[in-house]
């Protein structure tokens, strides 16, 4: 589902944010992406979503070489991609409602497609009574959880998420991270960048380590040994 | 891969809420032109004035035009005899021309009544009275046929009358219908030039009124790009936008070439009462008001669509 192959990555000004990167995640598969800050777990993400490009190697999603994509078939690409970003991306001028319909208004879904789905989805991250409300009437973790519901309305086979659980009390966010595991449940490949040790401390997922761009592990090992 | 051939449907600036249709996406992009009154009202009244400068002007020779064609029919040749010829030698020229060809009408006008004319017109009056002898020849009014009443036909009948040995003078006034011929030309190729450059400016004033548009949506356009908007379904919007200014900067053109119009028209009746002609001034007719709208539509739509090619596309989204 995604593959990086011999990946770096350096931004304008020469900084390199990743050194030969190789790791590959299959489809169902759900992950963890640590390392300390400014190691280059964003730099990771934004490199699947085509935000930026690599510098040298391939990434492949979903069977389609980055590389190879056209600049009118990004959208298609991005939408089988849910994301989850530090900053909630939400559109403050818009109710909590229309921010999670607007991946399935993309898609051209009928309103009432969208109205079940939405609502679904806020259930499930426990919004459903900030419906009709504005992104700046709620506090940040609320904000995160629009964010993550808006990820997963439509549906996609990969889900990526920043530090999702970045502004939440323990207890959310391990409802959070339940969340993510449902939709691993039902086939969906979830890789999750964060800084909480503790939180996957208590889990058995495969845990990839960035230091200073450099992938130490990608968890295989750790992984078999638990099975 | 899903969706990957699923086309996108409504907008996101225009309405979020439902996959309206796109007749309801077009009337709430309508309102949406109030949000920013006066860059609106303004790229409107720009658009309006551009197209009404050079849709007056063609109104104006359009007219100019049906008034020559009037005098151009109407032309007559002033025949004016030699003083020896008496009366009956010159009902038997007006016999013989009336024989040509291309003559529809001749008209005998005596020394006498020429006289009275004159002193009609002229306002000399009794003055004229003190003269021995009338000094005015008998003059004939010939009207060609309208296949012969063109400037070049015209003048070659002239010259067979001048021909005739009875006739001293023969006059023709071509002259001056060459001429307007030739500043209707002119003011046709001003009206083309003038409207070529207006409306690339109307697409330069379009185009940047929907930048700045875009602009300010920058951050809405950075997230719908994040979420797989296709540049297509985030365009729509901002194309419909300069679709409605085409149409009000279009109404508005047509509304002030009716008002000149008019008020032009009041001027040109009046003074073609002094010349006798019945004048009535021509407005512009449905075809011309819709090619008029037509235009408007196409710059609006053309201005918006560079604009939307070139900033929706520079516009990426940012996880920071
Ligand atoms: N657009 C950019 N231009 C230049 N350097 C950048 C850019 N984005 C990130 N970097 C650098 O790349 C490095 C990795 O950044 P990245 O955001 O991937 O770190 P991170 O692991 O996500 O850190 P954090 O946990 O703090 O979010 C950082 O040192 C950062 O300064
Ligand atoms: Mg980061």
């Amino acid at each position: 589902m995604i593959d990086f192959k011999n990946v770096n990555k350096t931004y304008p000004g020469g900084f390199h944010a990743l050194k030969n990167i190789n790791f590959s995640l299959q489809a169902g598969e759900m992950a963890f992406l640590t390392g300390h800050s400014g190691a280059g777990k964003s730099t990771l993400l934004k490199l699947i979503t085509l935000m930026e490009k690599p510098t040298s190697g391939q990434v492949i999603i979903n069977n389609s070489d980055l590389s190879k994509v056209s600049y009118s078939q990004v959208p298609y690409i991005r939408r089988n991609i849910g994301m989850i970003f530090q900053n909630h991306n939400l559109l403050m001028d818009r109710t909590v409602f229309d921010n999670v319909a607007l991946p399935l208004v993309i898609e051209g879904l009928t309103p009432r497609q969208i109205r079940k789905r939405v609502e679904a989805a806020l259930d499930k991250v426990g919004l459903s009574s900030k419906l009709k409300c504005y992104p700046y009437m709620l506090s940040g973790g609320e904000q995160q959880r629009v964010g993550i519901a808006r990820a997963i309305v439509n549906k996609p086979p990969i889900i990526l998420a920043d530090e999702p659980t970045g502004n939440l009390d323990p207890k959310l966010s391990l409802d959070i991270i339940q969340l993510f595991e449902d939709f691993n449940a039902v086939g969906v490949c979830v890789l999750i960048a964060t800084h909480d040790l503790g939180l996957i401390a208590r889990m058995k997922y495969r845990n990839l380590t960035l230091t200073q761009g450099k992938m130490i592990t990608d968890g295989l090992a750790v992984t078999e040994a638990n099975e | 891969m899903k969706n990957n051939t699923q086309k996108t449907s409504p907008s996101l600036i225009a309405r979020l809420l439902s996959p309206i249709h796109q007749g309801q996406q077009l009337i709430a992009s309508f309102h949406d032109l109030w949000r920013t009154p006066m860059a609106s009202l303004m790229t409107i009244l720009v658009l309006g004035i551009s197209l009404a400068l050079p849709a007056t002007l063609h109104l104006f020779s359009k007219n100019a035009e049906r008034v020559s064609a009037q005098w151009q029919t109407a032309a007559e040749i002033s025949v004016f005899l030699k003083m020896s010829v008496t009366e009956a030698s010159a009902q038997n020229l007006v016999q013989r021309i009336k024989l040509y060809p291309q003559v529809q009408q001749v008209r005998y006008i005596s020394a006498d009544d020429a006289m009275d004319q004159f002193k009609k017109l002229s306002g000399f009056g009794n003055a004229l009275s003190y003269l021995d002898t009338n000094p005015l020849p008998i003059t004939l009014l010939v009207t060609p046929t309208q296949r012969h009443s063109q400037p070049m036909a015209a003048k070659a009948l002239l010259e067979k009358i001048q021909g005739e040995r009875e006739v001293e003078q023969g006059k023709l006034d071509v002259e001056w219908l060459t001429r307007l011929e030739a500043i209707m030309v002119l003011i046709k190729d001003i009206v083309f030039a003038l409207a070529a450059l207006l409306s690339f400016s109307v697409v330069l004033i379009i185009g940047n009124t929907i930048r700045l548009a875009i602009l300010n949506q920058k951050d809405a356009i950075a997230v719908m790009k994040l979420v797989g908007a296709t540049d297509g379904f985030i365009q729509r919007p901002y194309l419909f936008t300069g679709f409605w200014y085409g149409v009000l900067g279009g109404l508005l053109a047509s509304a002030t070439v009716s008002v000149l119009g008019r008020y032009l028209g009041l001027a040109i009746s009046s003074l073609a009462e002094l010349y006798e002609n019945q004048f009535s001034m021509q407005g512009l007719n449905l075809q011309e008001l819709g090619v008029l709208l037509s235009i408007a539509v196409f710059l609006g739509l053309l201005g918006s669509y560079i604009s939307v090619r070139k900033h929706i596309r520079s516009i990426e989204p940012n996880a920071d």
